[in-house]
């Protein structure tokens, strides 16, 4: 069992990884046909997540409803709209689930109607919360929050129109900020991630980083 | 009432966010809208193409419903453009719920400019894989999408029938709302394949994307609400993202104020806070 669970998993990490890298630096057909081989094996995979995804979603709100957790009537509604879209996908306007979906049809309607207009009034209520939230907490406490308060006002007017209206140089000003000292930090963070990435990477093709295996590897 | 004002009740801050908006929704009052260098390079770049024999732009739909107000006028004046340019368009989404927004967005400019599906444009769907899938497509543009949306064969139509790897379109435009410009595009298309690319993302990514714009892995950027209305404008289209210029304007007027009037009472409270403990000590003393 130690095998399967363990070794295994270890050295099929390794062996790919090290596959994955050096045909990368292999200018030979062979190592661009491998590749392609690969991806695209990679890509099967990765379908398999989505059924993951769903019947992981689905086993969650179960948990909920069986214990009538507060919020519990949330989970109908998933539940109500899993089985509704997936009806409305596999009908398909009457031409079945081996074609492309069909137009103006149940599926077509619940997704312009009701999953597009929720999910932007989900984005949208984000700016009654940021009113709020800088209303309440955005306070020149500090000389580093002061400079932040004033580049994020300065951003806020420049990235409209109406911040050309009250003076002229405030695009070219916000346009500035992003450029330079936005663009600076943004480089400097991204280096990090980026380096300890490829250090995690590493640790995961020398099994030195086994925290994907689960249990208590 | 001081201290009442900075513990406002938040609806009252959610009220005047509303009214804001609304009024600036009902009450049109045209703004000025100047499109920055990052906006005109995407859209140089795609009247730079015009002419040439079999010229195609990919346009990927990576973004999902959320992102659809920030990001759909873009996709639809970038559709319209390469239109009245004679430019062909493929469509693809590396986000599976991006396949309507696609679909809406080609359906509608293309009966308005009186294009041919298969000839002037197409649309590949969704796939699984991302980053893999475009490494396919780099190396074997047909392998990649053997059929399109539709199940027609991407190697029979006109459309797609010239393109056979990804460095065969005259230039790659990705509408992003998440790390897909950055964690895909640039990183395996860009760098790997020397490809053209151009990015349109929300507003709340876009800082993001800056250094990639000074390296010149991105050769423009549209970004957010902003960007799409000086898309718009570039395109001499009035559409809904010019129209949203107007409640954003107002919407960022209010948090502004918000914040001049929070800090404003939190200094006059922190002055008198520091008065009444100076007092405070000095009757200690006396």
């Amino acid at each position: 069992m130690i095998f399967l669970k363990r070794t295994l998993p270890l050295v099929i990490a390794f062996v790919m990884g090290i596959v994955a890298i050096s045909i990368y630096y292999i200018p030979h057909q062979a190592a661009v046909d491998l590749n392609e081989l690969l991806s695209k094996w990679d890509r099967i995979i990765a379908a398999f997540a989505a059924f993951l995804g769903v019947y992981s979603l689905l086993y969650l709100h179960a948990g909920r409803l069986k214990r009538r957790q507060v919020g519990w009537g949330y989970s109908v509604f998933v539940y109500l709209g899993f089985v509704v879209m997936l009806t409305a996908a596999i009908y398909n306007n009457g031409a079945g689930p081996l074609v492309a979906l069909r137009k103006g049809g149940a599926y077509d309607w619940l997704y312009t109607n009701v999953f597009v207009a929720a999910d932007a009034s989900m984005f949208a209520i984000l700016s009654f919360f940021i009113a709020s939230a800088a209303y309440r907490t955005f306070r020149a406490r500090t000389t580093e929050a002061t400079i932040l308060l004033v580049a994020a006002v300065i951003v806020m007017l420049g990235r409209v129109p109406i911040g050309a209206l009250l003076w002229e140089s405030m695009p070219e000003l916000q346009q500035w900020l992003m450029n330079v000292p936005n663009m600076a930090a943004k480089r400097g963070i991204l280096l990090g991630v980026y380096l300890g990435a490829v250090a995690t990477a590493l640790r995961i093709i020398f099994g030195i980083e086994r925290s994907y295996l689960g249990g208590d590897e | 009432m001081i201290q009442k004002l900075l513990n406002i009740d938040r609806r009252w801050i959610f009220l005047f966010i509303f009214v804001g908006v609304a009024a600036a929704m009902l009450s049109p009052l045209p703004l000025p809208i100047r499109p920055s260098s990052d906006v005109k390079n995407v859209y140089n770049t795609i009247e730079s193409i015009k002419g040439k024999p079999n010229a195609t732009v990919l346009l990927s739909f990576d973004y999902g419903p959320g992102s659809e107000p920030e990001l759909q006028p873009t996709a639809i004046s970038i559709i319209r453009q390469c239109f009245r340019n004679n430019i062909k368009v493929v469509g693809m989404a590396l986000w599976p719920d991006a396949v309507g927004l696609a679909q809406a967005a080609f359906d509608s400019v293309s009966r308005a400019e009186g294009k041919e599906y298969g000839k002037d444009w197409t649309f590949l769907g969704y796939k699984t894989g991302s980053v893999t899938l475009i490494l396919n497509m780099g190396e074997d543009f047909h392998g990649a999408f053997n059929v399109d949306y539709r199940g027609n064969k991407t190697s029979e139509m006109p459309v797609t029938q010239h393109i056979a790897k990804l460095g065969s379109f005259d230039y790659v435009v990705t509408l992003a709302a998440g790390k897909t410009i950055d964690g895909v595009w640039v990183t395996y298309a860009v760098d790997r394949y020397r490809i053209k690319l151009g990015g349109a993302t929300t507003a709340v990514t876009s800082p993001d994307m800056f250094p990639y714009l000074q390296s010149g892995q991105l050769n423009g950027l549209v970004s957010g609400l902003a960007g799409a209305a000086e898309y718009e404008t570039l395109v001499r289209t009035q559409g809904s993202a010019t129209r949203g210029m107007q409640p954003q304007s107002a919407a960022h007027l209010i948090i502004i104020i918000s914040i001049i009037i929070g800090n404003t009472m939190y200094f006059v409270q922190r002055r008198r806070d520091r008065r009444q403990s100076v007092s405070g000590n000095e009757e200690t003393r006396s």
